[in-house]
């Protein structure tokens, strides 16, 4: 049900004689040369794909063109230049009543602020969308009723949104969202204005629905944590070029420059990485043969220190099929948390004879 | 500096429109004065208290049994102040405006929030359209529209326009941009994104302008009095004119009794008809708990109510309200056969004298006669571009010399009925000493140095500056003070009172002669020159449309006992009771319709019996 949304070399500016500019930031000039002219580069150059189910994160400061670039995925802002296309369908080359329907039926949007209409019921608003597609009222307002639910909201139909607190609010756009059963679910910024704990519980039942609707999600966050937690992907902008897209440990482990870098220092590493990034792959073969507990790939790096601690030798990490993939052991652990992936240096005076062997490697 | 000739400019366009645009000037002429009449006829048609239970019902339902009750007392003492059909006539108007003011302006407001260009179009023509001085558009406004409703709903128009769009485009402007936006994001068209999200979170600001926009319309009551619109503003210019304090203050609290009552009522409707307003009273009123006095009925029981005495009255109107239609004049007499004359009149004595006699002759000589109020200017303009029949009140030659050098070749000069009048300057009488233009001489301090004067445009002024002061040699001494006709009187009224040495510009005849112990200065150098003659004028044609009103006319005279008498029965009878005042004036000289309008040739005419006419009032 839901589908593949890619974005192709798109350029959003804003300002005078914007095709020039387009033109000119293609050969090569910044956004500072541009502003001399009088046109601001929003988006530079943007790329990507977004699998169908993913969770795809576009991550940025204030300014960087994240929102720019979101509004162009639904044509609320048309691209100066490039495609964006979902299901097939190219958007840039849609009428503006074809786009209309394209996102009242395909696309739906969260808001950072809500954007919960405040004269309307929670039923009425989260039967918003379907009551633009024109369906009848008793069907829309199950449908509405259905996806309320979903969210946790069941009893609040007849609410008002003032009445309900910023989360619950926010469970609404989300429902409103939902109801329309579009594939594509652009959420811009959708739980920053949440205090943090509701922003946790928001983020855990996103990746609940998720489980279940599989939905083509486009995410803008400034919170690299929220980025990191949520996305399966996630691209880093800058200043309206995308600069890194990668997974979540492909940004930790390997950031691009030294922006990315830089951001990163700030990142909780324990909630982001799994065994798979700390593991040594070269393994003998008979790791996990003893009885001691075993790992997943995707085994979180807290529960992975929890198990070291337990386990006397490296911890096994074998895959789906059992297949033992690699070890982890405990020095690569705490080395990972200080952000230390040197060769260890060795002790004049080693005190502790009976601890853990060193593996000897070449 | 070149000399911009804008004053020039303005009126070739003015010349042009008329000539060129005459058809638009109609079709909104017809628009117009069709709603007035539907609307003002609908609420002069049930019996006063009636209505006034209508709007207490209204009242009760938006507000509360205590905003009920206040209305009804309200309206009540609006009757009882013998102003009920006047203060429909201004809340027809007020209504019409209103209602042709929202079509406009909502529109034109939408528009605006839409486009920053619109706005920064508009704006400046709002600017314009509010702080240009009534006057200057109100006599266009009669070119244009002829006298009478259509100019006055023009003039409150032009005033009252601009918060409409005003607060339609902010209310508009002020709506999240995140919640058009989210609107747009599930593929609202931009027609419904403004239907049902921009234009209902936007209706409390839209109702604060409609609630302004009324506020405003009743504020222009006053000045569209002078346009023969009559109503609450007519009986105020009257109230001015005459120095009558006490008919100024009722109309003018009559005038507030509408505005409190239209204020509360849209600014309740704004809260009922806005979804959220209605959340936020039922909220509040949950808070306080139920009180007698702020308890509002259903709106069924409202509807119910509004309907009987509806149906109350509309029965009425059918069974009890035929006694007035019966307008056929005494047999013989029915000249006219019910053919419309229109008579405009200035609220001065001689004017309203003349006027209700000839409205009362001309009835009983089976025309049907509408009497209507102006200011000179507009009474001239009216007459001028013939909404107006005749009047009766012309100074010529010297007075309203200014009004006949622009309009004398589109007016028909009937003759003289009364004269000759003099301009002078007068003093109380308990000035011992000064008796004449010369006694003024070296006493500049006691009077302070000032003789008060009227209007600086009227033509006595013009004549005391330049020639009167000069001849005298008081010109050094004495400072004209230019102010109006009715500050002139209160001055006097109030130097009067405390026994204060007071000059005053003053002509006669004029009620301050009767009222207060005055002497005319005298004018042994004759510098003020012969006096008016008090003039007949009717719009170009008329004589020739109805010559035998028009000979009558002609032959018109009163003698200045004849004219004080009826002045001082109109005085006694007071405001609304003109016309029997002259009812009663001509049972006493009962030769006079006869003499005034002699019945041509073969028929005999019955002039005692001949009231047929009710008073419309």
């Amino acid at each position: 049900m839901s589908s593949r949304l890619q974005a192709q070399h798109l350029f959003k500016v804003f300002g005078r004689r914007p095709d020039e500019a387009v033109e000119k930031l293609r050969q090569g000039a910044d956004r500072e040369d541009l502003r001399a002219d009088g046109a601001t580069a929003a988006v530079i150059d943007a790329s990507f794909t977004v699998e169908p189910g993913q969770i795809f994160v576009v991550m940025g400061l204030s300014g960087s063109g994240k929102s720019t670039l979101l509004r162009m995925l639904n044509g609320l802002l048309e691209p100066t230049a490039g495609t964006v296309s979902f299901d097939g369908q190219d958007l840039t080359a849609l009428s503006d009543r074809e786009l209309r329907e394209v996102r009242s039926r395909k696309i739906s949007m969260v808001f950072q602020h809500f954007a919960l209409f405040p004269h309307r019921s929670v039923r009425e608003n989260a039967a918003y969308g379907l009551e633009v597609q024109g369906v009848p009222r008793a069907e829309r307002e199950r449908r509405a009723d259905e996806a309320l639910a979903l969210c946790g909201l069941a009893g609040w139909e007849k609410s008002w949104p003032d009445e309900l607190s910023g989360g619950m609010q926010q469970r609404v756009g989300l429902a409103r969202a939902l109801a329309t059963d579009a594939g594509l679910l652009l959420m811009d910024e959708s739980f920053s204005a949440l205090d943090p704990l509701i922003r946790r519980d928001m983020q855990d039942q996103l990746l609940q629905l998720q489980k279940t609707l599989k939905k083509t999600i486009v995410f803008i966050t400034h919170d690299l944590n929220e980025a990191m937690r949520l996305g399966d992907r996630i691209a880093v902008m800058r200043d309206g070029r995308i600069v890194q897209t990668g997974t979540a440990e492909d940004i930790l482990l390997r950031p691009a420059d030294d922006y990315v870098a830089s951001f990163i220092q700030d990142v909780d590493r324990s909630r982001v990485l799994t065994a798979e990034a700390v593991m040594d792959r070269e393994v003998r073969g008979d790791e996990a043969d003893c009885g001691c507990d075993t790992v997943t790939p995707h085994t979180p790096f807290t529960e992975l220190c929890a198990i070291s601690a337990r386990v006397p030798h490296p911890v096994a990490v074998l895959d789906e099929g059992r297949e033992l993939v690699g070890v982890v052991q405990r020095r690569r652990l705490v080395g990972f948390l200080g952000d230390a992936q040197s060769t260890p240096v060795s002790c004049d005076a080693p005190r502790d004879k009976g601890g853990e062997k060193e593996v000897a490697r070449a | 500096m070149p000399r911009i000739p804008l004053g020039d400019w303005v009126n070739s366009t003015v010349d042009w429109l008329l000539g060129h645009m005459a058809w638009l000037f109609d079709f909104c002429k017809s628009v117009f004065t069709g709603s007035y009449d539907g609307i003002n006829a609908v609420l002069q048609a049930p019996q006063p208290l009636l209505l006034a239970g209508i709007f207490a019902v209204l009242a009760w339902w938006l507000r509360g049994s205590f905003a009920g009750v206040l209305t009804f007392a309200g309206f009540a003492f609006i009757d009882s102040m013998g102003l009920w059909s006047n203060a429909m006539i201004t809340l027809s108007l007020v209504l019409v405006a209103t209602i042709i003011a929202l079509v406009i302006s909502v529109p034109v407001g939408i528009w605006a929030a839409r486009s920053d260009r619109v706005s920064a179009l508009v704006r400046p023509v709002l600017d314009f359209m509010q702080t240009l001085p009534a006057m200057v558009y109100l006599i266009p406004a009669i070119l244009f529209f002829g006298t009478g409703a259509s100019a006055g709903i023009v003039a409150t128009l032009i005033f009252a326009l601009a918060p409409g769009v005003r607060m339609t485009e902010l209310g508009i402007r002020q709506v999240d941009k995140e919640l058009v936006e989210a609107a747009e994001a599930f593929g609202t068209t931009p027609r419904n994104t403004l239907l049902r999200v921009q234009l209902p979170l936007a209706l409390p600001t839209v109702m604060a302008g409609v609630n302004q926009v009324i506020m405003l319309g009743l504020s222009m009551a006053a000045i569209a009095g002078m346009v023969g619109t009559g109503g609450l503003g007519g009986d105020v210019n009257e109230a001015i004119g005459q120095l009558n304090i006490g008919l100024g203050a009722e109309s003018g609290v009559a005038i507030v009794i509408l505005a409190i009552y239209l204020d509360r009522m849209t600014s309740a409707l704004g809260t009922e008809v806005s979804p959220l307003g209605r959340r936020a009273a039922a909220r509040a009123r949950a808070a306080k708990g139920l009180k007698i006095w702020s308890y509002r009925p259903q709106p069924q029981i409202a509807v119910v109510g509004v309907v009987i005495l509806a149906l109350v009255a509309g029965g009425m109107g059918i069974f009890g309200g035929n006694g007035d239609s019966a307008t056929t004049a005494s047999d013989g007499g029915d000249i006219g056969k019910g053919r419309k004359i229109t008579i405009g009149y200035i609220p001065w004595d001689e004017g309203v004298a003349s006027t209700y006699l000839w409205k009362e002759v001309l009835e009983q000589r089976g025309y049907k006669v509408e009497a209507r109020q102006f200011d000179a200017g507009p009474l001239y303009t009216a007459l001028a571009q013939g909404s107006v029949d005749f009047q009766t009140d012309a100074w010529l030659p010297v007075t309203h010399e200014q009004y006949w050098k622009k309009y004398g070749e589109r007016l028909e000069d009937l003759g003289s009925w009364y004269g000759p009048t003099s301009l002078e300057l007068s003093v109380p009488s308990y000035m011992k000493d000064v008796d004449s233009l010369e006694d003024l001489k070296g006493k500049a301090s006691a009077f302070g140095g000032k003789v008060t004067g009227i209007e600086s445009s009227a033509g006595m002024m013009g004549l005391l500056k330049s020639k009167v002061l000069k001849e005298y040699g008081l010109d050094k001494e004495y400072k004209v003070v230019d102010s109006s006709t009715p500050a002139m009187l209160a001055e006097l009224k109030r130097a009067y009172g405390k026994k204060e040495p007071i000059v005053v510009t003053l002509w006669s005849p004029h009620w301050a002669y009767s009222d207060y112990d005055l002497k005319k200065l005298k004018d042994p150098k004759d510098a003020w020159g012969a006096g008016d003659g008090v003039h007949t004028l009717a719009r170009k044609g008329f004589s020739h449309d109805d010559p035998v009103v028009g000979g009558w006319l002609k032959n018109f005279k009163l003698s200045e006992k004849q004219l004080t008498s009826l002045e001082s029965e109109i005085n006694k009878a007071g405001k609304g009771r003109q016309q029997d005042a002259v009812r009663v004036w001509l049972k006493d000289n009962p030769d006079v319709v006869d003499k005034l309008a002699p019945i041509p040739s073969g028929s005999s005419a019955k002039s005692a019996d001949g009231r047929s006419v009710l008073d419309a009032e």
